[in-house]
């Protein structure tokens, strides 16, 4: 479509000179390549790799620590984004993938809830494929980790398997949770130097959330974590003194976080209290349910959190990718973690300390007073679920939800995937508070992506993406191109400064995972999925030095 | 988790009735609630309404003292997300504790039939199913007076200064309107009638010509209509100008302006229309 000159356009000033700097960093790409420790055996993943991911992987659900998704490959840009041309399509059979395939070493591996694939990523053809039927919630997955050659996926039962990557034979499995108390897990475990780190769900039982660290070699309990503290433990005072609701304050650890090697801090976001709608049995800020929490990832032990939902009723939970970069803020430089949560708030913290900086709506919210001295929305009583039912922008799936933000340092700006939903919050039940306690109902909804300034949250620009609520993540690259889905299956390929269309293609369904990038064989892939079909896509030979 | 907005739960104290027939409804229709965890499929079959029912009332006065008649903890645990009641299966783990007590931590023990304990798990196994069905929420029996709790002539005088009759009469569509719909439809419908009109397009060809229609799609690429005479066209979206009527748009430019009183007078003034 309209491909006017974007930010990049220097690159392509004249084909001469386009080759010549093509030939040179294809040459440097090659010598940084000789200068990598060749630590691998076989195909696996080394976790050290993981601190300085390259370009030709994909080794982590986010592509690295960080949370930002964004790529530092620069071959496919504004000005050639429209001549990608589709590589293959991989059907799975499957229900919709959710997850961010990992890529190493040339395979990808990604799941649906209780299936796991290999599949060659130049070629889309399925290597192996595991599979175990489970009971539990199959609400969706998220992905796999990778240690060396060996995997970790997490199941409907609640369970950590170890597979092989090799050809997918299960190593050892083990318990994260306990299903039969309505724990069900979809995350993809995020593996930093010697620890496994995986997260529980399931908000419909008034059950305790923790986040896990394990053995990568034997499974074995490293530490745990709990989202409610012990009583009489620091935030212990923000649950009733004179009931159990504390032991019974879900906060579920639904997805991934992110880590920060220097500063050797795990940053995780952590789920809504329970009972989720009823508030009355739970006075209090509820502490650390709707947090973002800096852990130690050697310990297990609480760094510092910042809570953007105290005292949460609508299942507005904070786990959305609390994204890190380092930028100046007030003229100085500071290392900042920025979150689009699902309440509809965009928050910008100091990550060393949990300082907090930012704090802006991101959406039209109705719920929201103001915002208190420490930065946190503060929640207009009115606007609780009622026998009546409130009337509450945004609804219970939220402003934004498990669809990964980026973040584009060359831009400066945040992206987000953001639903403008209002919806029906109904308490109905009677007697004793349990569970959910109540329902919402939506009534209308529609979506954008928006482009936020991290350092003011001003809405920079805004791009529609039609009726409904989207689910597409974001992705960004260092070729000026960023990638998303609208809500009527249309792929699209943004100018990350403008918000406007690049290239567009629909893929028949909707997206309701990350597209993802990484370098093979000298060519830029772009990694998408929409319902259970993976396609992956890069520039003709033509367009590509030296082929 | 639109499986559950399927189910008829109830709220009145027939709720384990509700989680019973939302069970069924599952079933039938193939979802997963109860495979929500292992356990609730298990102990199904085992339990009747009739046993829960049972169960409950020997619970409330054995166990209810300590345990509190809800089964979630008193002075004694909560038994409803307890590990070893997870485990049970028709009694087979509750049975033991019973009849032998936990002296250690001063439960004592019971005498009770093989019928009463298998009563008394299928009461807890149920209570647990009611926190996992937490999330249904009745239709048609959701009591009104649960809903209405507004000031019908305050909902009137919105009516009037809103401009809802606009494109609304009290005599005219929404005669009656009380009568046929029930109450957490109506409050639903009243703030946004969801698929009630297609909106309809105006699309102009660079010729200069018209096409009209109901809006069949509309993305940022293509616009596509369903014309008089039934015909499906479409068009992309930058050789074309294109104008939109969504008769519901009223609707949705008010959800942002409604106080929670304006909403629950108004549904109060629309129940007066019997």
């Amino acid at each position: 479509m309209n491909h006017k000159i974007g930010r990049f356009s220097r690159r392509n000033s004249a084909p001469s000179t386009g080759l010549f700097l093509w030939a040179f960093a294809l040459m440097f790409l090659l010598a940084a390549l000789s200068l990598l420790p060749h630590v691998l055996l076989g195909q696996g993943l080394d976790p050290a790799a993981l601190l300085k991911p390259a370009t030709n992987t994909w080794p982590t659900y986010n592509g690295d620590y960080s949370g930002r998704r964004f790529s530092t490959l620069n071959q496919i840009t504004a000005s050639n984004v429209n001549e990608l041309t589709l590589d293959w399509v991989l059907e799975t059979r499957s229900q919709s993938i959710k997850s961010t395939p990992l890529e190493v070493n040339g395979i990808l591996y990604f799941t649906a809830p209780d299936n796991v694939w290999a599949a060659d990523a130049r070629t889309g053809r399925v290597i192996w494929h595991y599979e175990r039927t489970s009971v539990g919630d199959h609400i969706g997955h998220r992905g796999v980790g990778m240690y060396g050659d060996w995997l970790y996926f997490t199941t409907p039962d609640a369970q950590l398997v170890c597979l092989n990557a090799k050809d997918g034979s299960v190593r050892w499995i083990t318990q994260l949770a306990d299903s039969k108390l309505g724990y069900f897990s979809t995350m993809a475990p995020l593996v930093v130097r010697d620890h496994v780190i995986a997260g529980v769900s399931g908000d419909v039982t008034d059950i305790p959330g923790y986040l896990e660290s394990l053995d990568p070699a034997t499974g074995k309990l490293q530490w745990r974590w709990y989202t409610e503290p012990k009583p009489g433990e620091p935030g212990s005072n923000t649950w009733p003194q004179t009931s159990d609701a504390i032991r019974h304050g879900g906060g579920m650890t639904w997805m991934t976080g992110t880590y920060d090697p220097e500063l050797n801090l795990l940053y995780w976001g952590i789920g809504n209290p329970n009972p989720v709608l009823a508030g009355a049995p739970r006075p209090g800020d509820n502490l650390f349910t709707c947090s973002i929490v800096a852990l130690n990832p050697d310990t297990g032990k609480l760094a510092w959190y910042f809570q953007p939902s105290p005292h949460d009723v609508h299942d507005w939970d904070a786990v959305e990718t609390p994204v890190l970069f380092d930028a100046t803020f007030d003229g100085k430089p500071r290392r900042l973690l920025a979150q689009a949560s699902r309440n509809g708030y965009f928050f910008v913290l100091d990550r060393t300390n949990g300082e907090h900086l930012v704090t802006a709506p991101f959406i039209q919210t109705t719920w929201a007073s103001g915002v208190d001295s420490r930065g946190r929305p503060m929640e207009n009583p009115q606007d609780d679920p009622r026998p009546d039912g409130a009337l509450v922008a945004p609804a219970s799936d939220g402003a934004t939800n498990w669809m990964a933000p980026s973040f584009d340092p060359e831009t400066g700006l945040f992206y987000v995937d953001a639903r403008r939903t209002f919806s029906v919050f109904f308490l109905t039940a009677a007697g004793k508070a349990e569970g959910w306690a109540g329902t919402d109902r939506g009534l209308w909804a529609d979506s954008a992506l928006r482009a936020i300034d991290y350092k003011t949250g001003k809405i920079v620009w805004d791009h529609e993406l039609g009726n409904g609520e989207d689910g597409a993540g974001i992705l960004t690259t260092a070729g000026g191109v960023l990638f998303t889905a609208d809500n009527s299956g249309n792929m699209l390929a943004l100018d990350p400064a403008t918000g406007k269309t690049l290239w567009h293609v629909n893929l028949g369904g909707g997206m309701a995972s990350s597209p993802e990038t990484f370098e093979i064989d000298g060519r830029q892939v772009l990694l998408v999925s929409a319902r259970n079909l993976v396609f992956a896509f890069s520039l003709p030979h033509s367009q590509i030095p030296g082929k | 988790m639109s499986q559950m907005d399927f189910c008829k739960g109830k709220t009145s104290k027939h709720w384990i009735m509700g989680a019973g027939i939302c069970i069924f409804v599952s079933a039938l229709v193939g979802t997963t609630l109860t495979g929500y965890t292992g356990r609730a499929q298990a102990n199904q079959s085992a339990s009747s309404s009739a046993a829960v029912e049972r169960g409950g009332q020997q619970f409330a006065s054995s166990c209810g003292f300590c345990h509190g008649a809800d089964a979630t903890g008193g002075r004694g645990p909560d038994l409803v997300r307890s590990k070893l009641v997870a485990d049970d299966v028709g009694g087979n783990l509750i049975g033991s504790v019973i009849r032998n007590g936990r002296p250690a931590k001063g439960m004592p023990a019971f005498t009770m039939s093989e019928q009463q304990i298998s009563d008394i798990a299928a009461f807890l196994h149920a209570r647990f199913l009611a926190g996992v069905n937490s999330r249904t929420m009745g239709g048609g029996d959701y009591p009104l007076s649960k809903l209405l709790t507004g000031n019908a002539a305050e909902g009137k005088a919105f009516f009037d200064k809103a401009g809802c009759a606009g494109c609304h009469s009290v005599t005219g569509d929404l005669a009656h309107v009380a009568k046929k719909y029930e109450p957490v439809m109506l409050e639903m419908r009243m703030l946004y009638p969801r698929g009630a009109e297609t909106p309809t397009v105006t699309v102009t060809l660079p010729s200069g010509e018209q096409v009209k229609g109901e809006l069949e799609h509309l993305d940022e690429f293509s616009v596509a209509l369903r014309d008089s005479a039934g015909w499906y066209r479409s068009f992309p979206r930058n050789e074309v100008k294109v104008e939109v009527h969504d008769p519901l748009a009223a609707h949705q430019a008010l959800l942002s302006k409604l106080t929670q009183d304006d909403v629950h007078n108004l549904f109060a003034y629309l129940e007066t229309l019997q």
